[in-house]
């Protein structure tokens, strides 16, 4: 197996902005403190770079098929074509297992990255941010791969959650911070990594997503799409063409972009993200951006559509910690606003329900993340409802850390 | 020319210096923070009011504190331009008033609105942290200040190159060029002098005339004294909210809780060089 080359098919512009051309938004950019200026552009010096230099780029290849797994399979699910209505009716759903990844989510891949391009400019230590800790867990573990040392700064009612994944990141040796500021999740779990990154410049900062001031969405989506160029070549072998749909969950945008971002350009493949509804998009308690009728904003150093509350930003909601986030990644705002990726939204209850109908009818643990995408996706297979589609869902994460969270759930609802 | 130009043309003609201070508008309250901010015109050239923004990415913990308590009651860009005018209506004072935020409460309140607003109520210079110097809104912005007369203060710091420094000298206007004394968080350190030699030895080689203010770990009268030896201007801002902080802890409020804060800015801006 070797991984396909990566090609720029969406590029910004040279200042760093995705625009819309009927619109004239503008999505991206680098809105920071001067303070951080500097450690930005060595970030974005070393990542031209390095994609440049051959013998990186073949090391990190051969590492992310060797220690990450990247190459992992894309198959035929015969009991959710069964759910969703049955081949005649809505064609074959597919599934691409990033939950078989080392650390059991798609994360890995562009966090191993970014930390082997920190190695290679030579920096010390890593700072990064989580919200369900399967960013920080990836990092952890490369960190401990590549002898970096690592501050992991989450949201103190995350770091609650998810113990499992938090006990491991302590277990490779990360430094675990836990930040109290507003919300208490991952937005300003992100803001104050932003922060770190500004009174330590010989730290590297790693975003767990396509967000963040310029280079951090286009370096995260280029390392992160090695997902998206394996899925495409599996997929032709498998099927003979590319799929019809593909669905992914939306908090940030990573786990989208690593997939679909290939396919941006292909023409046949219509796109799609799912967010959190969270108790339901009326009741205001929800994790849903572009659902819940996002604005443009500028936050975290990026312009890009954000729940707001007047001037300042809203709280998100949702028991999948990986959504909680009150903005998306500025290239998948630009890409909905174009038209290119359609919204859907799943409530928190729908996510649980198909976490238990993955556990009794598939015989598969998810990421809770991972199931609003399949409940929705089933639902819009259905709408669709024409026989010879190629759906493909990314099942982007396995649900260990949400074990004790679902056992509550099936003890309530027995 | 903006007021602020004039004040610290004045003071270069005079030899003298400025001292200015930072608080955060609307903290812990709307009356208490007014009472604060008139007390404060007594021992500041000028005040810079900080309008909060929730997902601040370069503020202290010190300053993260105190925007909560002022999102929480209620804060936000109209109530920071009605507390100003107030101030300034009240105290008849001579002291100017900068307003330092971040880009999304100007940008939702209207970069338009915004600047319209600054001159309406007397505002005499902005600070954006977040602008970027290249960007859409920094030039809308850079336009419309310029045309009201109200000075557009950029930030600086150590680790900046000199093409970043030349750019900012370029998009600052007609106020002053903001120093930090090391990289890092507001008021997390102490002041570095040796930064400060440094990085106003850099930027007289782009322009001889340009006001500089030093700001970030400015805690002590030694200290103010100490950088008004070589910066036309001296920012104190953390050192006061800490004060805040202090007398809300106390249970202090409106003019109690002013003369408290007020008495500490006044020790600080006896530090300033004669």
């Amino acid at each position: 197996m070797k991984i396909p080359p990566f090609k720029e098919i969406n590029p910004p512009t040279k200042d760093g902005f995705w625009i819309n051309k009927k619109t004239k938004e503008r999505f991206g950019g680098q809105y920071i403190s001067p303070l951080l200026v500097p450690n930005l552009k060595r970030v974005e010096k070393g990542f031209f770079k390095a994609i440049k230099d051959k013998k990186f780029m073949t090391e990190l290849n051969e590492e992310l098929l060797s220690f990450i797994g990247v190459n992992t399979p894309v198959h035929f699910s015969p009991e959710l074509t069964k759910l969703a209505g049955g081949e005649k009716k809505i064609g074959k759903i597919y599934l691409k297992r990033t939950d078989l990844h080392t650390n059991h989510s798609h994360k890995p891949v562009s966090a191993y990255s970014s930390c082997k391009l920190a190695k290679y400019l030579g920096f010390k230590k890593i700072l990064t941010e989580t919200g369900a800790f399967q960013n920080g867990r990836a990092v952890a573990s490369a960190c401990a791969a590549l002898g970096l040392d690592l501050d992991i700064y989450v949201g103190a009612k995350d770091a609650k959650k998810l113990a499992i994944n938090k006990d491991i990141s302590a277990l490779h040796g990360a430094n675990i911070i836990e930040v109290h500021d507003s919300t208490k999740s991952l937005l300003p779990a992100m803001a104050a990594a932003l922060r770190a990154f500004q009174s330590e410049p010989d730290s590297m900062y790693v975003v767990g997503s396509v967000a963040g001031p310029m280079p951090y969405p286009l370096l995260v989506r280029t390392f992160a799409s090695v997902i998206g160029r394996i899925t495409k070549k599996q997929f032709k072998d498998l099927v003979g063409k590319d799929p019809s749909t593909i669905f992914c969950v939306c908090g940030g945008g990573s786990n989208m972009l690593s997939i679909q971002y290939p396919y941006l350009r292909t023409k046949n493949t219509k796109l799609y993200a799912v967010e959190s509804a969270g108790k339901g998009l009326k009741t205001g308690k929800h994790g849903a951006t572009i659902g819940g009728g996002g604005k443009m904003g500028i936050l975290l150093g990026m312009q890009s559509k954000v729940l707001l509350a007047g001037e300042n930003i809203a709280e998100s909601f949702t028991e999948a910690s990986g959504l909680d986030f009150s903005s998306i990644g500025p290239e998948v705002a630009y890409l909905q606003s174009i038209g290119r990726i359609k919204f859907l939204t799943a409530t928190d209850l729908e996510a649980k329900k198909t976490f238990m109908m993955m556990a009794r009818k598939v015989g598969l643990i998810c990421a809770i993340e991972a199931c609003y995408v399949i409940h929705a996706a089933i639902k819009e297979i259905r709408k669709i409802g024409k026989p010879k589609q190629n759906h493909l869902i990314h099942l982007c994460g396995a649900g260990e850390p949400n074990v004790a969270q679902m056992m509550e759930h099936m003890k309530k609802n027995k | 020319m903006s007021k602020l130009n004039i004040l610290f043309k004045e003071a270069k003609k005079n030899k003298k210096k400025i001292f200015i201070g930072f608080v955060t508008s609307g903290d812990p309250n709307y009356k208490s923070s007014k009472e604060i901010m008139k007390e404060m015109t007594k021992s500041c050239q000028i005040i810079e009011a900080g309008q909060s923004f929730s997902t601040s990415t370069s503020d202290s913990p010190i300053i993260m504190e105190a925007n909560d308590r002022a999102i929480n009651s209620g804060m936000n860009m109209k109530k920071t331009f009605k507390l100003i005018k107030e101030v300034k209506r009240e105290t008849k004072t001579n002291t100017c008033f900068v307003i330092m935020t971040y880009l999304n409460p100007v940008k939702i309140f209207g970069l338009k609105k915004f600047v319209n607003q600054c001159n309406f109520v007397g505002i005499d210079g902005v600070i954006i942290v977040d602008s970027n110097l290249n960007s859409p809104e920094e030039k809308i912005l850079i336009n419309g200040l310029s045309k009201n007369k109200i000075g557009y203060v950029k930030i600086i710091s150590p680790t900046n190159d000199d093409e970043f420094i030349k750019q900012s000298i370029k998009n600052c206007h007609d106020s002053w060029l903001y120093i930090t004394s090391y990289y890092g968080l507001t008021g997390s350190k102490n002041v570095n002098i040796n930064n400060v030699k440094a990085m106003i030895k850099r930027v007289r080689k782009y322009s001889k005339d340009i006001p500089v203010a030093v700001g970030f770990g400015v805690k002590t009268p030694s200290q103010v004294k100490q950088v008004s030896k070589y910066a036309d201007g001296v920012i104190c801002g953390s050192t006061i909210v800490n004060k805040v902080a202090q007398g809300h802890k106390k249970r202090l409020k409106g003019k109690k809780l002013a003369t408290f804060v007020s008495s500490y800015v006044k020790k600080l801006s006896k530090g300033i060089r004669k």
